[in-house]
Order: structure tokens, then sequence, then C-alpha cells
């Protein structure tokens, strides 16, 4: 193959690794959610109650419309786990009471009758260590050995989730607590297909008279809840794909057009011996599929194995199956359109080429005829200096109009992708880290009463503290749907504000400020009722007054005062902190402590899913990384295409003494008249179009500020132009190589 | 006193069976004042002569030098920015640049002499290229390209000057004005060397060599 051939190939192969990478985390993280409840047997209907008799709970629920069949479990909360150095105290013990599970046993064996053994999940699996035959300390259970792995894709995976799963027989209770009536607390309603959840739920609803703390969570609430973060991405990410595939179409067509025009004289040769277009296209077809076959195998290849490690880290984290072989069905589509593109992008311009007289071919085509633009004859000559070397290589690559303007949109394109994806990461972290990023002006919280909040004040360092409570509520409508109720003595915006989406702040004790995510999800605006039921079996309304884009809990919050949440508020009650400007957090902190105050420091989404948004954040900065080579590839493959066609100027430099340095900063020029204009472009394209876009998806329960920072922009400026100077020291090496006398024969 | 010699040089093209020997000894001295032209047959390896002479490609064996200089790779790009000038049949002006420009080129290159710029604009002017110098090269006849092509050689001052063919491509009228302005060249204390095919240009010259099998008499 000649060097020309490796190039080309090259480039497909990159174009193919971006869309490998694409195709292998979209399709992942689309399909991980239906893959994991389909391989467990995920239930259509969860309901959590208080715990009850097996029988009273079921007596209410087997005449359910639709109901295919049913299993219980006893959830205990609040377990002591223990194994090897680790140790939580947050264990959720499930006993399981029979029937269908509802989760995959992905490694070792189920839980067997008569054996004081343990089903754990994945990610405490994953965290501690543990593999079929460890022992693990369970509770009052005591030691039971690990029987398996059980996954089961209602909620995250520990330690994403606070809390870590385990599954035990009721044997193994009986054992220890005897073998009366176990209580129940979680039951498991499958549906026959097609049959309405929603008819379901009513029914169950108005036949839950007397089992307190109820709560429903359906299959796709399930699946909104865990898959909502990494939805954007998702949809994020098909974008891209979609961009990189048309950033790859336009890169391989103007290579396809560049090596036809260069082949038109033995194009030409072959028109005049009888060939005719038709038969010139298929040949090119053939060619260019000869190249893109392997090439785009070996691309989307290496993208898949590039992609598939965070992804499946991804996917562990989300408690999701990743796809194994199905991933292959999307990578064969992706290889059909990578080649497919590659096959038109080749033989369109061989077809279009090939329509002139063969004699016109013969003589090099519209290579030859293309006229520079014309200038006045300057009177008398003006003792001047040329333009450097570098506006020499500039206007060199420039002068291939059409060319010119597609690599610089390319480059473009890929910069502004790559600007996103860092501004997407960047806010991802922020979110993790940063507590403002969730609207809240606080920095530390003390677990103490109301009455403490003079006290608090008094700190050194301390500006402002207020008392606030935080609770679980569920709406008194639509009971499946629980929230958060946020609850500040006085006014909470000095504390915690997320931006106004609608309406206005509550001004009074019976108002309330709904997240978008809570408003989108009971259809609220300003001016609604919004019903809450609180965990002692209260129902208190309260009148929208706004609604705000909150991040906090997926934007199911409410903020409201205290006053209509009577005894509620007597649990739990904390004092956020607001400290000075430029008060030291760890002095304040310690101050408090020695007061007796010991504080938390407010954290932005860690403990709920901070890793989560981690990892979402290095799948993202793993795809810019592909960009990135993409964005390599545009270069070499202009400045290489610049240098080829203008070997005669090259040369001619050569010829004058111009040593390599001077050849590197020609093409250096011609690699920053692409680079300044792609780079300008891409903060336009990611200022008003993608950033928008993408914002306006998330639109729905979250204000996603998704501009790029002016650290982000000086990375891409500073990246492409790092890539600009590799791409013209590389091609410069490759001409310098080359020898001149031959190039000086060809016409200039 | 020679200003370019050449020694025993040999050259080959192909491998194997198609191996063909271009060069074959052949050996050259110009000194500086003197006009000399080459000729031979096509292909008898004129051109490649003249590359090798001016460093831009090398010689199985044998060396050059230019004003006492020997020619190696290491310091080729060097002496060929304060040596030696070249003048193309094909002209090779610069597409982008004005007819000034593509003199002033020389100029831009590390290492070219101070002077480079001043001597390129007067020889614009003296060479009756002043009303052009602002057009570029595709609005300049092959004639007018030709004597800015020649006047960008001369820019740098260079002790050497090779011609490649110069009025190749030139109508009678043009060609005989870039001869005399080659002749000029000598005139001025150049060693000019031209390669050529023309009786016009072998008539301007002091002597005529003709390459055949690879080398030259004498």
């Amino acid at each position: 193959m000649t060097r020309r051939t490796w190039l080309a190939a090259l480039g497909v192969a990159a174009a193919a690794l971006v869309v490998g990478m694409c195709v292998t985390v979209a399709y992942a993280l689309s399909t991980g959610f239906e893959r994991a409840a389909r391989q467990a047997d995920l239930p259509d209907v969860l309901v959590r109650f208080d715990p009850a008799r097996r029988a009273e709970v079921d007596a209410r629920l087997r005449t359910l419309p639709g109901l295919e069949a049913r299993s219980y479990r006893d959830e205990v909360t609040d377990v002591g786990l223990r194994a090897g150095g680790h140790a939580t105290d947050r264990g959720a013990v499930h006993v399981v009471q029979g029937g269908r599970r509802g989760y995959a046993v992905v490694a070792g064996h189920d839980l067997r009758a008569s054996r004081a053994d343990v089903l754990v999940e994945p990610g405490l699996a994953r965290a501690w260590g543990l593999r079929p035959g460890s022992t693990l300390d369970v509770g009052t259970l005591g030691p039971l050995r690990v029987a398996g792995e059980a996954l089961e894709p209602d909620n995250v995976a520990y330690p994403v989730a606070s809390a870590a799963r385990v599954y035990v027989g009721r044997d193994d209770v009986a054992r220890v607590f005897g073998s009366g009536e176990q209580a129940v607390s979680l039951a498991q309603l499958w549906l026959h297909p097609g049959a309405s959840t929603d008819v379901a739920l009513t029914q169950a609803r108005a036949q839950s008279f007397g089992v307190r703390g109820l709560s429903f969570i359906t299959r796709s609430g399930v699946r909104t809840l865990v898959g909502q973060a990494a939805g954007i991405v998702v949809a994020l990410l098909v974008a891209f794909s979609l961009v990189a595939l048309g950033a790859a179409a336009v890169m391989l067509g103007t290579a396809a057009h560049a090596d036809v025009q260069r082949r038109l004289p033995a194009l030409g040769v072959r028109r005049a011996l009888g060939f005719s277009r038709r038969a010139l296209a298929v040949a090119a077809a053939r060619r260019a599929g000869g190249l893109a076959v392997p090439a785009a195998l070996a691309g989307l290849a290496l993208g898949w194995a590039l992609a598939r490690g965070p992804t499946d880290a991804l996917l562990a984290t989300l408690n999701e199956a990743p796809p194994g072989t199905a991933i292959v069905g999307p990578l064969g589509i992706g290889l059909v359109a990578v080649v497919a593109l590659v096959v038109v992008c080749s033989t369109w311009p061989a077809w279009t080429a090939t329509a002139a007289a063969p004699a016109a071919l013969l003589r090099g085509g519209e290579l030859r005829g293309r006229r520079g633009p014309r200038r006045p004859r300057a009177a008398a000559a003006e003792r001047r200096l040329p333009p450097s070397v570098a506006v020499l290589g500039a206007r060199m690559v420039a002068a291939r109009r059409a060319r010119y303007a597609g690599v610089v949109a390319v480059l473009g394109a890929c910069a502004a992708v790559v600007l996103l994806m860092l501004a997407l990461a960047s806010l991802l972290e922020r979110l993790r880290d940063d507590p403002a990023t969730l609207g809240k002006r606080y920095s530390l919280t003390v677990s103490a009463d109301a009455s403490a909040v003079p006290d608090v004040e008094a700190v050194p360092g301390v500006r402002a503290a207020a008392a606030r409570w935080q609770l679980h509520a569920v709406d008194s409508f639509a009971l499946g749907e629980d929230l958060r109720l946020v609850a500040f003595a006085g006014n909470h915006v000095p504390f915690e504000a997320p931006p106004l989406a609608a309406g206005r702040r509550l001004a009074s004790d019976g108002e309330a400020e709904v997240g978008v995510g809570l408003a989108d999800t009971l259809g609220l605006a300003p001016g609604g009722t919004l019903g809450v039921q609180l965990v002692d079996g209260r129902e208190v309304r309260f009148r929208v007054a706004g609604v705000v884009r909150a991040l906090d809990n997926e934007g199911r919050i409410a903020y409201v005062r205290p006053a209509r949440l009577g005894a509620a508020v007597d649990f739990n009650p904390n004092i956020a902190v607001k400290l000075e400007p430029g008060a030291d957090r760890a002095a304040v902190a310690r101050a408090l402590d020695e007061r007796g105050f010991p504080p938390r420091r407010t954290a932005g989404a860690t403990g709920q899913n901070g890793a989560l948004l981690g990892v979402l954040g290095d799948v993202l900065r793993v795809v810019a990384g592909g960009v990135a080579l993409v964005v390599l590839y545009a270069l070499v493959q202009a400045l290489a295409l610049t240098a080829a066609e203008r070997r005669p100027t090259l040369a001619l430099l050569r010829s004058l003494g111009a040593p390599a340095r001077t050849l590197a900063v020609v093409l250096a020029g011609a690699g920053a008249a692409l680079v300044v204009p792609a780079a300008a472009l891409a903060i336009a394209l990611e200022e008003l179009l993608l950033a928008p876009v993408v914002a306006g998806l998330a639109a729905d329960y979250a204000d996603l500020p998704l501009t790029a920072g002016v650290d982000q922009v000086a990375l891409v400026a500073a990246g492409l132009s790092a890539l600009a100077l590799l791409a013209a020291a590389w091609v410069a090496r490759r001409v310098r190589r080359e020898p001149i006398a031959p190039a000086l024969k060809e016409a200039a | 006193m020679a200003v370019l010699r050449a020694h025993h040089l040999v050259k080959s093209y192909g491998r194997g069976r198609a191996a063909r020997r271009i060069l074959d000894g052949a050996a050259l001295e110009v000194a500086r004042g003197e006009l000399v032209a080459i000729v031979g047959r096509s292909g008898s390896g004129k051109s490649t002569l003249l590359h090798l002479l001016g460093g831009l490609d090398w010689p199985e064996a044998g060396w050059v030098e230019v004003a006492g200089e020997r020619l190696v790779a290491r310091d080729a790009d060097h002496i060929r920015a304060r040596r030696v000038g070249f003048v193309f049949q094909a002209f090779h002006l610069v597409g982008e640049l004005t007819g000034l420009e593509n003199v002033l080129l020389a100029a831009r290159v590390p290492g070219a002499a101070p002077s480079t710029a001043e001597r390129g604009t007067d020889l614009v002017e003296r060479l009756g290229l002043g009303p052009v110098a602002g057009a570029l090269p595709h609005e300049l006849s092959g004639g007018e390209q030709q004597r800015f092509a020649i006047a960008r050689a001369l820019a740098g001052d260079p002790d050497v000057v090779l011609a490649d063919e110069p009025t190749g491509n030139l109508d009678a009228a043009s060609g005989a004005l870039v001869l005399d302005l080659l002749r000029g060249a000598a005139d001025a204390g150049r060693a000019v060397l031209v390669v050529t095919h023309e009786h016009e240009a072998t008539g301007r010259a002091d002597r005529v060599l003709e390459l055949r099998d690879g080398r030259l008499p004498g």
C-alpha cells in the first residue's frame, strides 16, 4: 500500500473509531436497564409498606386486575454487615419469601432451603471483594456463606446507593427468630402482558386501607429514576455519533475528491481506451470498499475496546447489564454505514469528474484550468518583503476554497463537540463536588435543634444560620411519587435557592416552590396545589408559588415553611450554616465542634449519585479524546493534501535553501489557517447551538449551564494548536524526505 | 579560478536489470565570469547533472564544490541559500505571490544575505518588470515570468547560476532576452551553467560541453 492509501485507511479507521465508541456507549446505556430488567424478571410494580402480616397484605393484592404473579419480601434496613476488613451499618436485608424472585443470579447460585447462605448485590461483591464461598456477617443472623451475586436493577449499586443489599431465605430468619409468621414489607407485582399499570395502581390504592407507609413504584418509574442522569449522556452520544459521521463524510469526501483530481489523467486514458463512466465509477467503488472494510473494522473494534471499560463500569454502577455479544448488531450497522459512506464519497467524485471529455481529463481537468483571483497591477514595484512563509502556507491551504471550508467546518464541529463534552464533564464534577451547583449556599450543617441557632451564629466565621428540615413524603394524589420536602425557618433564599423557572418565591406558610422534576411528574404549575402525605400519615396541602430548576433528588423536591408540617419536623432537625466571605471552613468547623455542634460539610451530589457522575464524566472525556484523534487526522489529511498538491512550491523553497524548519513553518501557517477559524466556529457552535440544544434535552428536570468556561475554551484552543503543530511537523518531515528534483519537474 | 567544480560524478536510476547509469564519472570546472552550455540528447542526464551541481540531488560517487565549499547534505541548504541560484524551464513562481513577492521570497529563507531584498527590488526594476511587479504569475507572459524567476535567482547574489532549459517554454524573442540576462550575469562575475538543446543558447556560451555516455569531454 502507498502512503496515500495508508492515510486514507487511517482516516476511515479514525472515523470508524469514533462511531464505534459512540455506538458502544449509546447502545449499552440505552438498552442496559431493559436488558437487566429482563434478566432479573423485574416486577411491573414494587409496593413498599410498613411491616405487616403477609396474609393481610396478600388478601388485598391478590384480586388486583391484570395480576399475573406476586411475591413478598421483608426488607430490613440499617442492618450491620461485616466481611474481611469491611463493614457498614447500612445493610438492607431482603428476606425472600418464595415465589418469583425479581432478581437474577449473575454469579454462584440462588439461595437454597436449609443452607445458611446469602446472596449479595454485585456492587457489594465488587466493593468488598466477595465471591461465592466467602463469609458475610449479617446482623443477628451471624456469619452466612455467600452463595452468589443477585442483580436487581431497581436501584443503583452500592456504594453509589448508600445501602448495601443482601438477600437471605426465610429459613435463615426462622432459624434465629423462630418459625412464626414473618412480616413482609415489600410486594412485587407482575401484571399480564397488556394489562394497565395505572388501573392496577388505582385499585391497589383503593384497597390499601389500613396498610401504612405505602409507596408504589413502577418499572418505568425505576427506569426513569435510575437512568435520568445517563439519559442526557445517551442523547448526547447519539447526537455526537451523527456529528462524527457527518464530519467523517466531509473529510472522506474531500480526500476522495482530491484523489480523483490527482488521477484525472489516468482516468482520461481509460476513457480514451473506451471504458465507460459506469465502469470507472464501479472500479472506484470497489477500490474504496476494499480499503474501507478492513479500516472500518479495525476502527470500530478499537472504538469498542476503548469505550467498553468505562461503559461497563457505568453500567455496573447503575446495576445494569452489559450488552455482551448483542453489541455486534449495532456495530455491524455502524460498519455498513461507514463503508457505505466511504464508497459513496469515492464513487460520486469519480462519476462527476469523468463527465468531462477524455481530452479534458488527459489535460488534468479542472486542476490546470483553475485561475486565482485577479489583482490590479501595481504601477511600480514597491520595495517590501513578501508575507512570511507562514502566511504563504495559509494562502496555500486556503487556495482550495471548498475543501478549506469543509475542513474548517469539520474541525469546528469536532472542537465544538469536545467543548461541549468538557463543559458537561465539568458540570458533572461540579454537581458532585460543589453544593452551589445544587443551589445550596451554605457550607456546613450541624445536627441541632432550632433553638441552637443563636449559639451557632455566635461562632466566629459564621455569617448566618437557619434551622433546616428535610423529610420524605409522597404525593397525596399519586401515592407512587415520593418527594423530598425541605423546610427553612424564615426565608430560605439566602440559604438554598435553585433558580426560578416559573412563578415566584414562596411568601407564606401555605405556599411551596417545587422542583421542575416534581412539577413535570405531577403536572404542577404556579397556582396549582401540591398535596403531600407525610410519614405520620397526615396530609398537608400547599399552593404552588413557583417552579425551581432544582437538581437535587432529580428535581423531585419542594421548598416549604415548617409551620404546616407539625410534628413531622420534630425529627432530624438540622441547622444550615453560612460562612463569612473568606472564612476558613475547616477553622469554623473546628470551632463548632468545640462548642458541641459537630458539623458536616455540605456536599454536592456525593453520597447519592456522586460516583455515577464521576463515571459519566470519565465516559465523556474518553469520547472527547477520540474526537481529538479525528481532529488530528483531519489536520494531517488537509496538510498532507496541500503538501502533495504544492510539491513544486515546497521544492522551490528547498531549492532556495529553505531548511526543514522553514517547511514546518509553512505548514504550521497552513495549520493555523485551519484551526483559528475552526476554534472561533467551535465556540460559536457550542455557545449558540450545542449548549442550548443539550440543555433543552435536560430542561424537563434541570437547568444545565453548559456554556464552556474560559479554561475549557483555552484548553480546546491550545489542543487545536498543538495538534496543528504536530500535524505540520509530521507532514514537514515527510516532505523533507522526498527528493527535490522530481518535484521540480511537476507543473506548478 | 573555478568557482564550480565537480569530480567523477556517478548517478544511476532504477534497480536490478532496469538499472541505468546516467552519469558515469562526469567532471566539470566553471570559472567566474564564464557561461557554459551543456548539451546532449534527451535523457542523456543533463538535468540530473544540474541537480547534482546544485545540491538538489546526491551522487553515488564523486563530489561537488561551490566557491570552495564541498556540497554535503548537512550544509546543502545553507550553500544553496548563499551561493547558488536556480532558473527552471517551468519558472516555478508561487501562484499566491505577486511577481515582486516571488523575487523577494529568496530573502525570507533563513541564511539569505541581508541585501537580498534590496538587490531583488533593484533587479525587478532593471529587468523592466516594475510595471508588472504587483501582478500574479497567471497574469504575466511567459517571458515576464522567466525574468522574475531570473531576478529571484540573482537576488541573493549567488556565485553560481544553474539554468535548466530556461528558454524551453518561451517564444524566440523572450528566449533571446532571457539568454541576454544570463550572459549578463556571467559577465558580472558569476559562473553560469545552462542546460539546453537550443542553438541560440550555445551561441552565447563561452564553452559548450556535450554530455555523452554519462561523461563530459575535456
